[in-house]
């Protein structure tokens, strides 16, 4: 008999041990290795862009919104760096291709199939709102007006935010396309939709924001107004 | 179960503490490198994308 409450207790210590150590992992640790994940894709990016793997435009004399930027996007892969101001001045996240489990553990992600970075219809990206670094912790404090700046190693593309946080359900796919349902966006254009999910730790909806492009510039031209102090 | 762990473990107490701390990090290595990152994607907080891409 003692045997078997010794035993039983033992059990219910070991546990709530494995559950304290579960709660360290997601809260904790996730976000250590994020950041590592995160930092490691910003240094990749960097030292391709200064190795010049990314083709430089070719006709200097254009400076329309047209854009030759580098090839196509593979799986997996960085592509560009997001910057936020809003999510504070040193907030800066690497993009990769695809929106799967492990691209989200080492950044944002780009969905497949919607529009790439300053072209026209809908450039789409999705972030954690908590674990795995918190990226978007902050996501419903961005307010109509906010830049959401990115480069892709040629060109800084400034977009600022028309609508949002919106709110809608997991299964409302319209929001991404090239032009987003209740975005209040009437024609084409150069978009961005930025999702994530809520509540902060749940999983019943999600928020959305859009932005149209605002400006370009080439990187040779320093960085935009909107990233200055 | 402990118990019962510490008494087939062998030397003195010194080394089966020894032991026992060498086994508990081995576990917490186990958990944090192959049982939480299996369990982690079955909480909700990896679901911020719409139609779940």
């Amino acid at each position: 008999m003692r045997v078997i409450v010794r035993t039983v207790s033992e059990l219910c210590i070991t546990l709530g041990t494995l559950i304290v150590l579960f709660v360290v992992y997601v809260l904790f640790w996730t976000g250590v290795q994020a950041e590592g994940a995160m930092n490691d894709q910003i240094d990749r990016l960097h030292r391709q862009w200064s190795t010049g793997t990314v083709r430089q435009r070719d006709a200097p004399g254009e400076r329309t919104v047209s854009v030759t930027g580098p090839g196509p996007y593979r799986e997996g892969e960085p592509f560009a760096i997001m910057y936020i101001p809003r999510l504070g001045f040193t907030w800066n996240k690497p993009v990769l291709e695809g929106t799967g489990r492990g691209e989200l553990a080492k950044g944002l992600g780009h969905y497949r199939g919607t529009a790439r970075l300053g072209r026209k219809g809908n450039f789409a990206v999705a972030g954690h709102r908590r674990t795995y670094g918190d990226p978007f912790k902050d996501f419903p404090r961005l307010r109509p007006g906010d830049a959401v700046v990115l480069t892709d190693g040629t060109t800084w593309f400034t977009y600022r935010v028309d609508k949002g946080p919106y709110k809608t359900v997991p299964t409302d796919v319209e929001v991404i396309d090239p032009v987003p349902r209740k975005s209040g966006y009437t024609g084409p254009g150069r978009y961005l939709t930025l999702t994530t999910c809520d509540p902060e730790w749940g999983h019943s909806h999600r928020l959305i924001v859009w932005a149209h492009l605002d400006s370009t510039q080439p990187v040779e031209a320093g960085e935009p107004k909107a990233l200055r102090r | 179960m402990y118990g019962w762990i510490w008494r087939h473990l062998p030397g003195n107490a010194w080394v089966r503490a020894l032991i026992s701390l060498v086994l508990i990090l081995a576990v917490v290595y186990v958990l944090f490198q192959y049982v939480f990152p299996w369990a982690e994607p079955l909480l909700p907080f990896n679901d911020v994308t719409v139609d779940n891409q």
